[in-house]
């Protein structure tokens, strides 16, 4: 079961750990702030306040949406390293192998849009990269593709020896699924839920890696090669098997967070149980065949993945969500849980996940899909769960953090601030999106009509709203983890005997070094 | 063509897996500090196998004695053996790595060899060749299959690797 410790020793960072998470989280949330300012400069051209040319425009959806997917990508992945090595043995240098590859990744996306002009989007899809009509080369193209290869390998890489470390300490991954215990048993209450979650998110994320490395180098083919074409139908298929994947596990990476902090914040232990293993069990086949609700307007598709794609749609977030939000409210109710960074950040993400679901599955039913699906509506009902949902579950680890090398739960007057602007700015933002929508306004369009900047205008008040709470986050997150590590735990472990774990202490009077109470005085504010 | 790739030089890298045994522990022992986690082992073994899946090849191994002498002792001793020698010290992440992009392979030959308007090798029709892509799919399918079994619910032994 989770610890109801506080900061728990084995959860210290030290030496090359600290490092390597320091990278991950700075190098987050500096493209955060960046990739944010892209989609605010997009958000106020559509408003009309600014004006970009549209080749400028769709450079910047490319570098806004693949960056932002991949950025999730990295700091949910910090996530999940940063609670599963305290059950299993994971590799350094697989979690570093990872970052510089996404750093060269990146690079590569960089220099093809800013550098040769790419703007055929980060779906890439096909044969859009080789039409760039003048604005872009087929090279670029290209170049794009190679740093997907190039992440695409970092993740493969770093969940390979996640595997490795589940099988070596679980036998397989189906037992570290828990599904030994679906039809009866009894289940393991020390088995750690960011275990299952992991197991879920290496099996079907490996899927979508292959899917992509199979569409990409075939992409790459068709660049050099273009006597051989590709199916377009089939290539969509896998582009979406493997970017809808890609997008959809830094949820699951990213919920690790609550199970393994809500309860150190409510006092109350958080039990894994058999409808818990259950969800993951059915989440983790539905995840893998929930991509062709992205396919629903094209009417070549065959018809019944069309209706594999609405049905696993409705169930595929549903079961892990359902238990996840059951779980965490019935964790909170009379918790008298103290309000301080961390929590508000971990409700708000129950929250946003919640609520974003609803224009998901609304999105993902084929009769309002052939209206909404080319409108506003969509990037309403990800940028709802991603923003207020999965970042604000990295964000929850990342205030934890350095409440642990500040010796107190994050909770200044700025970020007494800072969440309510974050919270009001999302959603005012993610309404103007998904009044879009309602209004059909179309997505991925550089220009806007006149009729229809009123939502523009109003999402983009909410957009800086949003931008301004974040760069204060990342100036926050970036000063605490830089921070030296708190006395008591600054030294390597002394040689001698090893010292008692300590007791469970949330509210302790006289907090002990390392363990601190959540109802302790701020220093770090 | 199915034969040729799918068969028989599968075939002939297995003959030089099973004659791997028969190096000394000299030979083995020799090679065993460049060969650290079987990386270089299953690299050789990968670049050679490269050669010998470009359709040039492939006819040239046809048409040339030569270009076949050399199919036929550098498959067994280059790609076989090495193989043999460097998997048991690969670990799960090199193998795992070596495993995906193989399935990866399989899928993106069978699907160009499937599309491809033009005949690759000019020692098979094209009918042959939609054949052999058809094919590679169906193995790329089933060793996905295989591995996920494997690993969800097979007995796996991760042991330390040299
Ligand atoms: C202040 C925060 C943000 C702003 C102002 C913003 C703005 C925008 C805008 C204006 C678009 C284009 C909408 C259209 O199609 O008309 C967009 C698309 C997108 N955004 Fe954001 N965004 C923000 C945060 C995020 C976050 C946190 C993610 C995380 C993954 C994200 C991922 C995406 C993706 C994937 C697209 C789709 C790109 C495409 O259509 O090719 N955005 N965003």
């Amino acid at each position: 079961m989770a610890s109801l410790t506080m900061y728990p020793e084995d959860e210290r960072l030290s030496g090359g750990n600290r490092a390597a998470f320091n990278l991950y989280i700075v190098t987050a949330v500096i493209l955060f702030v960046l990739m944010m300012l892209v989609g605010l400069t997009m958000r106020m051209t559509q408003a009309r306040w600014l004006d970009v040319p549209p080749d400028l425009f769709y450079e910047l959806l490319s570098m806004h949406g693949a960056g932002m997917v991949g950025t999730m990508s990295l700091a949910t992945t910090a996530v999940m390293w940063f609670f599963l090595r305290k059950y299993v043995h994971l590799h350094l240098w697989a979690f570093l192998a990872n970052y510089v590859l996404f750093l060269l990744g990146a690079l590569c996306i960089i220099v093809s849009i800013f550098v040769y002009g790419y703007g055929a989007l980060w779906t890439f899809l096909y044969p859009l990269p080789v039409h760039g009509v003048g604005m872009w080369t087929a090279d670029s193209s290209a170049l794009f593709m190679l740093g997907y290869l190039l992440i695409g390998v970092g993740s493969l890489l770093f969940y390979l020896d996640a595997a490795a470390a589940i099988i070596k300490v679980h036998g397989n991954l189906g037992r570290a699924l828990g599904l030994q215990w679906l039809f009866g048993g009894k289940i393991d209450p020390d088995h750690p839920k960011a275990v299952v979650a992991s197991t879920m998110v290496i099996i079907a994320n490996s899927l979508g890696i292959l899917a992509g490395a199979v569409v990409l180098v075939m992409s790459l083919v068709n660049i050099f090669y273009p006597q051989v074409v590709l199916n377009a139908l089939v290539a969509k298929n896998l582009i979406y098997w493997f970017g809808h994947m890609y997008i959809n596990a830094t949820i699951y990476m990213g919920v690790i967070a609550i199970y393994e902090l809500l309860p150190r914040y409510t006092g109350k232990p958080y039990p894994i149980s058999r409808p818990f293993l259950w969800s993951w069990a059915v989440s983790t086949v539905f995840v893998v065949v929930v991509f062709p609700h992205h396919l629903l307007m094209d009417f070549a598709q065959p018809r019944w993945l069309a209706i594999m794609g609405q049905i696993v749609s409705w169930g595929a977030g549903f079961p892990v969500f359902l238990v996840t939000a059951y779980g965490a409210l019935t964790n909170i109710y009379r918790s008298n849980i103290r309000w301080t960074m961390p929590s508000r950040l971990m409700i708000l993400s129950m929250f946003g996940w919640a609520a974003g679901i609803v224009p998901a599955i609304l999105d993902g039913t084929i009769r309002i899909n052939s209206v909404m699906h080319n409108t506003q509506w969509v990037p309403g009902h990800f940028h709802f769960y991603i923003l207020l949902g999965v970042l604000a579950m990295a964000l929850s680890l990342m205030f934890h953090e350095i409440g642990s090398r500040a010796h107190a739960a994050p909770d200044s007057r700025a970020d007494r601030l800072g969440f309510p602007v974050y919270l009001i700015g999302g959603l005012i933002f993610v309404f103007g999106f998904l009044d879009g929508g309602r209004v059909s306004v179309p997505r991925r369009m550089a220009e806007h009509l006149q009729a229809w900047t009123f939502s523009d205008r109003i999402g983009s008040i909410g957009a800086i709203l949003v931008v301004l709470a974040m760069l204060y986050f990342a100036i926050r997150i970036t000063v605490g983890l830089l921070k030296p590590p708190s006395p008591s735990w600054a030294p390597e472990p002394v040689p001698g005997p090893i010292p008692e774990p300590v007791p469970s202490p949330l509210v302790s009077p006289a907090p002990s070094p390392g363990v601190v109470g959540v109802g302790t005085t701020n220093a770090a504010g | 063509m199915v034969l040729q790739m799918l068969v028989q030089i599968p075939l002939l890298a297995l003959a030089g897996w099973w004659l791997a045994p028969l190096l000394t522990r000299r030979i083995v022992d020799t090679f065993s500090t460049w060969n650290r986690s079987g990386i270089s082992g299953i690299l050789l073994a990968s670049l050679v196998a490269v050669v010998w899946m470009l359709p040039r090849a492939l006819d040239a191994a046809l048409e040339t004695s030569w270009v076949a002498l050399a199919k036929f002792t550098s498959v067994p001793l280059l790609v076989g053996m090495p193989l043999a020698i460097s998997w048991p010290r690969a670990g799960f992440v090199v193998r795992g790595v070596w495993l995906v992009e193989a399935i990866a392979m399989a899928f993106r030959l069978g699907w160009l060899y499937t599309v491809s308007p033009a005949r690759l090798c000019s020692n098979y029709l094209l009918g042959d060749q939609r054949q052999t892509g058809k094919v590679m799919l169906a193995i790329g399918v089933a060793a996905c299959l295989l591995l996920a079994w494997k690993l969800v619910w097979g007995h796996n032994r991760i042991e330390r690797v040299r």
